[in-house]
C-alpha cells in the first residue's frame, strides 16, 4: 500500500494477515428468514431465490425462520415453512419454527411436537412472545422450553433483540437452555448488555448480524471463546456479504473464523437430540 | 463461484489482502467515549490501528466530546490530529447553542489547515433546525471558502435535518460541498432531489448503510456512483464491516472505487 506513510513512533503497519481462502471457509448463516412478508420489503419468496442469494456470497447452509412469523402466527408460519423446506433438494436449510403457550393446544405437546421435526427438516425453536402476546415465562412456556433444554434444541432469540429487559427474564427462567441471540435490528452496539449474559449463562450464544462494533467479534471471542459467537446475516433486512467481510478480517486465528462462519452452529444443531 | 472468489474482482482482493491496492477515503467518523454505547478503540491509537488495517488512507472526524460537551474543544481534537498526521483530519464540530465558540475556532480555522478540512453540524442531536440562523455564520464561513459541512441527516419529515431542509440549505449555499451524512436514509425522494435539484454541490454520505439489502444498488440507480462517498461513523462501526457492505452491493467495480476513493480525490485531490 504505497499511500501508507508512517511516522516513526506514531503509526505502526498493519499485522501481516492470515491467508484464509472462501473454499477454507464455510459459512452457515443463524439469522435467515425466508418467505413472503405481509407489508412487502425485502425477502426470498421460496428456497430456490435464497439459496441463488446464498450462493452470491458463498454461503453454504441457512438456519431459516418463516419472514411472515409475526403477523401471520405461529401455527400458518410454521406448516408453510415447511412446505418451503421440502422444495429444498439441495438439503442447505434447516428450519426453527415457532412455539406458543402449551395451555391453548395451539401446538402439539412437546414430545409429538418434537418427534415431527425431522421430517420437516427443522432443527431449533424460536418464538415471538411480543407480536403473539403473551408472556415469555415458566407459566407459559415451562413445558416446552424444559421439553428443549432437556433435548439440546437451540432456542432462537431474534424476538428479544434490543428488549433487555425482558429478555434477562427470561434467560433467569430458563438458564438452561441453549439459546441463540440475534439482533440485527439496532447498529447501536449493545455490548453493555451482551456481556453479562455472555458471562452468566453458558448456554448463551451471540449471534453476529447488525453487530458491527470495531473488532468487536474479536473482543467477544477473546473475552468469552469463539466457541460462543454465530455467524449469521440478517437476511433480507441486511445481505449476506458485509458481516462475511467482517468476520474474515475480524483478526482473528483461522481456526476461530471458521468457528463462528460455521463450526459452532454445525455443532450446535448436530447435539440437538431430535 | 462467490463475489470473494471472482478472479480479479474488488472482492477477492479485499478477501485476499485486506485492501485492493488504491487509497480508501473514510469522511465520517467521531472519536471518544460515547454515553450510550461501549467502545474499546475509540481514542487515536487503537482507532488508526484499526483504519490501517482496513487499508483507510484518511478518516475524517468529528469528535463526540465537541458535539456533545461545550468543554472539549476542537483545538485539542486538531493536537489529536497532529499525532497522526498520515492518518487523521478532523470537521470543526459546531455546537449552535454556542455562538462565541464557533467564532473563536472558525477564527483559527486556517491555522488548522490542514488537520481541519471542513464543518460537522448535528442537528438533530443539537435540536435546532439546520435552516436556523444560529448556523448562519458557520455556514456562510464555509461557503466563502468552498468548504466541505458534513451534516448528520435522517429519513422522516420534521426533524432538525430532513430532506425538505437540507434542500433549502444546498440551494442557498451553492459554495459548500455539502456531505449528506446516512443520505437521509429511508426517504428516497429527498435522496434524488438533494443531488438533482442542487448545483452540483451534493454528495450522499452512507454511514450506517453498507449492508442493508438493495440499498446502495438503489442509490447508485437514482443518482448515479459519483455522487456517493463512504462513511463509517469510526469508531461505531468496523471498517471491514463497511467495506463488506459496498463490495457486497450489486453494483460494478467501477461504482465501488468511486464511492471508496475516486470521488473523493476529484474533489480534494490526493494531497490533503
Amino acid at each position: 500500500m504505497p499511500w501508507l506513510v508512517f511516522s516513526a513512533g506514531k503509526q505502526s503497519a498493519p499485522e501481516p494477515l492470515e491467508k484464509m481462502t472462501m473454499q477454507e471457509l464455510f459459512f452457515y448463516d443463524a439469522n435467515c428468514c425466508l418467505g413472503l412478508p405481509m407489508n412487502g420489503g425485502n425477502y426470498a419468496p421460496d428456497a430456490a431465490a435464497l439459496l441463488q442469494e446464498m450462493d452470491y456470497y458463498g454461503v453454504g447452509k441457512a438456519l431459516v425462520r418463516h419472514l411472515n412469523l409475526d403477523p401471520a402466527g405461529a401455527v400458518q408460519t410454521n406448516a408453510d415453512l415447511a412446505k418451503m423446506l421440502r422444495a429444498d433438494h439441495s438439503g442447505r436449510l434447516l428450519g426453527a419454527w415457532c412455539i406458543l403457550p402449551s395451555q391453548c393446544d395451539e401446538i402439539p405437546p412437546p414430545e409429538q411436537f418434537f418427534a415431527s421435526f425431522k421430517e420437516n427438516r427443522i432443527a431449533a425453536i424460536t418464538l415471538s412472545p411480543f407480536a403473539h402476546r403473551y408472556v415469555p415465562c415458566r407459566l407459559t412456556l415451562g413445558k416446552i422450553l424444559d421439553a428443549a433444554a432437556e433435548r439440546k434444541v437451540p432456542v432462537l432469540l431474534n424476538a428479544f433483540a434490543g428488549r433487555w429487559a425482558e429478555l434477562y427474564d427470561f434467560m433467569a427462567a430458563f438458564p438452561n437452555l441453549t439459546t441463540i441471540y440475534q439482533e440485527a435490528v439496532g447498529k447501536w452496539g449493545s455490548d453493555r448488555n451482551i456481556r453479562p449474559l455472555l458471562e452468566n449463562y453458558p448456554g448463551f450464544y451471540f449471534e453476529t448480524a447488525g453487530y458491527w462494533v470495531p473488532e468487536g467479534i474479536r473482543d467477544l471471542a477473546e473475552k468469552y471463546g469463539a466457541g460462543r459467537i454465530v455467524y449469521g446475516s440478517g437476511f433480507p433486512r441486511y445481505n449476506h456479504g458485509n458481516g462475511m467481510l467482517q468476520l474474515r478480517h475480524s483478526g482473528l486465528p483461522q481456526e476461530s473464523v471458521a468457528q463462528i462462519a460455521g463450526g459452532n452452529l454445525s455443532a450446535l444443531l448436530e447435539r440437538a437430540q431430535l | 463461484m462467490s463475489i470473494w472468489t471472482k478472479q480479479g474482482s474488488l472482492a477477492e482482493k479485499f478477501w485476499q489482502h485486506g485492501n485492493a491496492g488504491f487509497p480508501i477515503y473514510d469522511m465520517h467518523g467521531h472519536m471518544g467515549s460515547h454515553n450510550a454505547i461501549y467502545f474499546k478503540r475509540a481514542e487515536a491509537a487503537e482507532m488508526v490501528a484499526h483504519l490501517l488495517r482496513a487499508g483507510i488512507r484518511r478518516l475524517v472526524f468529528s469528535h463526540h466530546h465537541v458535539l456533545f460537551s461545550a468543554a472539549f474543544r476542537n483545538q485539542q481534537v486538531w493536537e489529536i490530529c497532529r499525532s497522526f498526521p498520515d492518518t487523521l483530519r478532523m470537521y470543526v464540530g459546531i455546537n449552535p447553542h454556542y455562538p462565541e465558540i464557533i467564532k473563536e475556532d472558525l477564527a483559527q480555522f486556517e491555522q488548522w489547515r490542514p488537520y481541519a478540512v471542513g464543518l460537522k453540524i448535528l442537528a438533530g442531536y443539537h435540536l435546532i433546525n439546520v435552516t436556523d440562523q444560529r448556523y448562519e455564520y458557520a455556514l456562510q464561513f464555509a461557503n466563502e471558502r468552498r468548504l466541505p459541512v458534513l451534516f448528520h441527516t435522517w429519513g422522516g419529515r420534521g426533524g432538525y435535518n430532513d430532506g425538505p431542509s437540507m434542500l433549502t440549505l444546498a440551494q442557498k449555499y451553492p459554495g459548500i460541498t455539502f456531505f449528506i451524512g446516512h443520505s437521509l436514509f429511508g426517504d428516497w425522494e429527498y435522496t434524488e432531489k438533494i443531488i438533482k435539484e442542487t448545483p452540483d454541490n451534493c454528495y450522499l454520505e452512507l454511514t450506517a448503510i453498507p449492508g442493508e439489502l438493495g440499498y446502495i444498488e438503489r442509490m447508485v440507480e437514482l443518482v448515479g456512483s459519483t455522487r456517493i462517498i463512504y462513511g463509517t461513523d469510526m469508531p461505531w462501526f468496523d471498517e471491514f464491516q463497511g467495506l463488506g457492505g459496498v463490495l457486497s452491493a450489486k453494483i460494478s467495480d467501477t461504482d465501488i472505487k468511486n464511492i471508496l476513493c475516486d470521488n473523493v480525490e476529484r474533489l480534494l485531490g490526493q494531497d490533503w
